[in-house]
Order: C-alpha cells, then structure tokens, then sequence
C-alpha cells in the first residue's frame, strides 16, 4: 500500500484505533493461528470475532491434532480433554454392528498421537488468547459486515456493525469457517452448491453418577479417551454420511453429519436422525441415562480439493472452513488441523508479503504454495477421488454391504450342530451375492485399490 | 428395533433447544429474498426438510413461516434452497446462540 512506504520508519505516534498491519476475520482456529503467527513476527493483528468469546460460535465433534499447534506454542496449558487411546469404526445395520477397534499401546505414551478431544467453546478461547499474549488485539461481539475496497479493487479493511466500525489494514485474513458470508458477499467464493456440503447435529451428554461414569462406560484409565466413528445405516439412514461419539472430560460428544443433498431428499429430520442413532442397540448403552446438557448444529464444507476456492485476493486470503479446507474420507475425519496449518501459511506469507510492502494476491502467493506442498492439499487431493466414487457406491457402501456383513457374520459363528464349514460357506456367499460374486469383489478391490496402494 | 432395555430417553426438540444460550437480535436475521419463489416455484420445502432446529416452518399460504429464535445458526437452509431465495445474515454484536460445549 502506498500510504505504507515509510513502514520501516513508523511513525512516532501510531494510530492504532482504526489502522492494522492486518485483520483476522473470524478467531476460530485459523483465524488464531494465523494471528498468533503474524503478532509473534512483529506485526500489528486485530481479530474480530462475532461471539462473545471465541468459540462460542463454533461446533466441533471432535478430536484435535496437535502438531501444528505445538509448532506455534506451547500447549501443556491447553484446555485438552482426554488424549486418544482407542479409535473404534462401527459399521451399522439397522439393528446390528460389525466393529474394528485399534488402540496401539503407543497411544498412552506422550504426545498421544498428537490427537486430543477437545471441547471448543474452552479451546478456542485459549488458543486466541495466545495469540493476544503475542500481541494481538482481540475485539469480541463484531460482526464484520464487508469488505473496503480501494478503486484498483485492492482490499483495504472491514466495515463492522459497530458505529464508525471501519478499520483498515493492508490485508485480510477470512477465517469465518463454513458460513462465509463476507466472503461470498465481496465475490472471493461462491456458496457452495448443497452436495458438498454436510449438515451436522451434535448433543453433549453428561452422566449422573460418582464421577467415573465416563472410565467406567468405555473401559478409559486415567486421562484416555476414544473415538468412535460409525457409517451405514444405524449410523445415518440412507443419506451419505457418518454418526460419532467422543469421550471428553465429563461428558460425551455424540452427533452426526450427512449430506445436505441427502438431508433434504430421503432423510427424517437431523434431531430425528441423530434419536435414531442414539437408540441404535450398539449405541444406546453407551449413552443411556445421560442427559442431553448442549445441542447444536453447523455445517460443514466437504467438497474436497476440487471445490477449493481461490485462497488469495488482492488484500485478502482465505483459510480454514471459509478455504473448504476439510477432509472427511470416514476414517480420517480433519478440518481444525487443517484450519490451524493454513492460518499459519497464510501468516507467513503475509509476513514476507509486507515485508515488500505490497499485498496484492500475487504477493500472497506464498502461501497457496505452501499449502500445496503441506499436508492440507496432499491429503486432500489424494481422498478426492475416494469420496467421488464412494458417492457412486453409497447403496453398496452404506446399506447393503453392512447388512451383508452383519447377517455374514452372525452366520460364521452361529452356534449349532452343523459343521463349521457350511456356515463358512454360507456366510462368504452372503458377502459374494451382495457385491455381485468373485468377480464384483475383484471390481470392488480395484476400484478402491488406491486406499492402501497410494 | 432396540429393546426397551437399550432404549434412550430423547430429548425433545424444545428441551434440546433450552440447553443453548439465546440471545434475541430483536430482528430476525433470516428471511426470503422473494417470496413468490416459495409460493409459486417450490414444491419442495428443503429448508424445512434440513433445519435441525425447526426454524423453518411450513406456512399455510406456502411461505415459510420462520422461527428465527430457534435458530442455532448452522446456516444449512441457505445451503438447502434450491433457489437461492434464503437470506441468511450473522444476528448482530454476538446475539443468537452461544455455545459453551461446542
């Protein structure tokens, strides 16, 4: 910006009121991390967030992974609920489950695999509050309600819904998450069209008793927790989607995400769904007697890769759930480490951006490459096909395979007084009938051959 | 389906409803941009269908009767209509729902 040339030179009195080396909109975990990374360079950040506290906007299921975060400080004060010991995937028919469950004792040994529940409403705020001790300036209750473009189309600041709410900084980060109405409202992304996104409902449960409940219902030793994730049709009907239920301190997260194209067609409605689920025979004794103490809902942006929107404008970046920066394959469920490495991109290259003195989106470019080249984009390039084809298969996938497995199963270890061998067989011919004999499984495994191979 | 044994006492929509923290906008920061889209053209009622928090509402004279203070702000209405006739803004300074679990 040309009223910036003399930013080696500040001026001896500053004005701070309305003026900012750079505004984050939005202090959820991109917007922090990317404010935390830029204040810890010496540049002169405000957050806007529209909650009363940071998170108090946010919804989460969720596990968190730490790297990144741990990169950027230091987290043994974190509000971390229990670390990971377990992970369990529950394939649900109607009335039965056909489960895997890994817990790796390695898991129990710091850092935990780097991946803790965690509860956003108390996390969120911590991990602003770094970036505040860093030097950034937290406002909290503002809305921002566009963006202030110069003539050439330059992005200069925000307009808020605070009276004179105008503050002004050569650059803008968009951390809104998925509900990214400035951004959509100043032409930096279209909405997304409805199948790629998924709407979620979550309860958190608490549990009367003498304060082990939660060690006691899912077998934990001290700080432990799980993560269960559930698919097929106990887990979300017919829709294309998947059901959870998390361990944190004293309570249980238990919700679940599907499609909003599905949401609208062939579904009850999501509380209904998310009853369903809950009475669902391998679900239900795990959260009976509990009472229901938050219900809430969001949405979450799926399309993967290919609905990435362009991540630098001139002025302005976009990261986290605003960039569509969400992987969800039905085993690795992330977006809030993804939000996290892309705040701390998108900080760094507005760093070395100013630094030049110029923020137009080719100076910004820093930091799409360097998100090319993390773990963000790999991992989202390398599941976009997985989800398209998973999208074709869905009634195999989610219905018919997991009855058949279910009813396959019952079948091999039924207990009577035939030989083993025919319930083997008939058991394997269940499986074989639903995926269309050895030849359908053949066209199954190398359709999804690339899961284990690539 | 599950045994009485395995059965869960579900909340009802109003009692899950009570467990956010609310604060009125005093407006409703949801609307639609033309309402003879919802009379005339759509047959399909998805913002109804979506909401997880009966926000919207089927009306008798086919517009949608919108219960704005329900709203848990997860924005899957705007996402849902077909016509891209739902308005959709952030309730002002911080009002509507605060979450403390989220």
């Amino acid at each position: 910006m040309s009223e910036d040339d003399d930013r080696a030179t500040p001026p001896a009195e500053p004005n701070y009121d309305d003026e900012f080396d750079a505004i984050v909109v939005g202090a959820g975990p991109a917007g922090s991390a990317s404010a935390l990374t830029m204040a810890d360079a010496g540049l002169d950040v405000i957050m806007i967030e529209r909650g009363a506290y940071p998170g108090a906007k946010n919804v989460f299921g969720g596990v968190l992974y730490t790297p990144t975060i741990r990169e950027l400080t230091d987290i043994d004060d974190a509000p971390l609920e229990r670390y990971v010991g377990e992970k369990r995937f529950g394939m649900l028919s109607p009335e039965d489950e056909t489960a895997v469950s890994v817990k790796p004792n390695q898991w129990h040994q710091e850092p935990h695999n780097d991946s803790y529940t965690v509860l956003r409403g108390d996390f969120d705020e911590w991990f602003a509050e770094q970036a505040v001790e860093a030097g950034a300036t937290l406002i909290t209750e503002t809305t921002v309600t566009d963006l202030i473009r110069e003539d050439d189309g330059q992005i200069v600041g925000v307009d808020t819904d605070r009276p004179e709410g105008e503050l002004r900084a050569p650059v803008v980060v968009l951390a809104e998450g998925g509900n990214s109405l400035v951004a959509e409202g100043a032409d930096l992304k279209d909405p997304s069209p409805r199948e790629d996104v998924a709407v979620a409902v979550k309860e958190v449960i608490e549990f009367p008793g003498d304060g082990n409940e939660i060690e006691d219902r899912f077998r934990l030793t001290e700080d432990s927790g799980v993560s269960y994730h559930y698919f097929g049709e106990g887990a979300v009907g017919d829709a294309f989607g998947g059901a959870f239920m998390y361990t944190n301190d004293d309570t249980v997260s238990i919700g679940l995400a599907y499609r909003i194209e599905d949401a609208v067609t062939s579904q009850p409605k999501p509380e209904q769904t998310l009853n369903e689920f809950k009475s669902h025979p391998a679900v239900a004794p795990l959260v009976r007697g509990g009472r229901t103490v938050e219900y809430s809902a969001k949405t979450i942006p799926e399309g993967g890769a290919d609905a990435m929107p362009d991540l630098v404008h001139d002025g302005a970046v976009l990261v986290g759930d605003t960039a569509g920066l969400v992987l969800n394959n039905g085993v690795h469920l992330e977006g809030t480490n993804m939000a996290v490495e892309s705040g701390y991109h998108a900080g760094n290259a507005i760093i070395t951006a100013m630094a030049n003195d110029r923020t137009d989106a080719n100076a910004l470019l820093e930091y799409p490459r360097n998100l090319e080249e993390s773990f963000v984009v790999q991992n989202l390039e390398r599941y976009e096909w997985l989800m398209e084809t998973a999208v074709e298969d869905k009634d195999l996938l989610f219905r018919d395979l997991p009855r058949a497995i279910a009813d396959a199963s019952e079948e091999y270890f039924s207990i009577d007084r035939d030989p083993k061998a025919e319930h083997a067989d008939e058991a394997k011919d269940r499986i074989l009938q639903t995926i269309g004999g050895w030849s359908g499984a053949a066209k199954l495994a190398w359709r999804y051959r690339k899961v284990m191979t690539s | 389906m599950s045994t009485t044994q395995n059965s869960v006492d579900n909340a009802s929509l109003e009692d899950r409803l009570y467990t956010v923290k609310y604060e009125d906008p005093g407006e409703s920061h949801l609307d639609v941009k033309v309402t003879g889209i919802c009379e005339e053209r759509c047959r399909t009622d998805d913002c109804v269908d979506v909401c997880p928090a009966d926000v919207w509402r089927e009306g008798e004279d086919g517009v949608p009767h919108i219960a704005y203070e329900n709203c848990l702000e997860c924005s899957s209405c705007r996402f849902a209509c077909p016509h891209n006739n739902v308005v959709w803004t952030y309730p002002e300074n911080g009002s509507g729902v605060t979450y403390s679990f989220g």
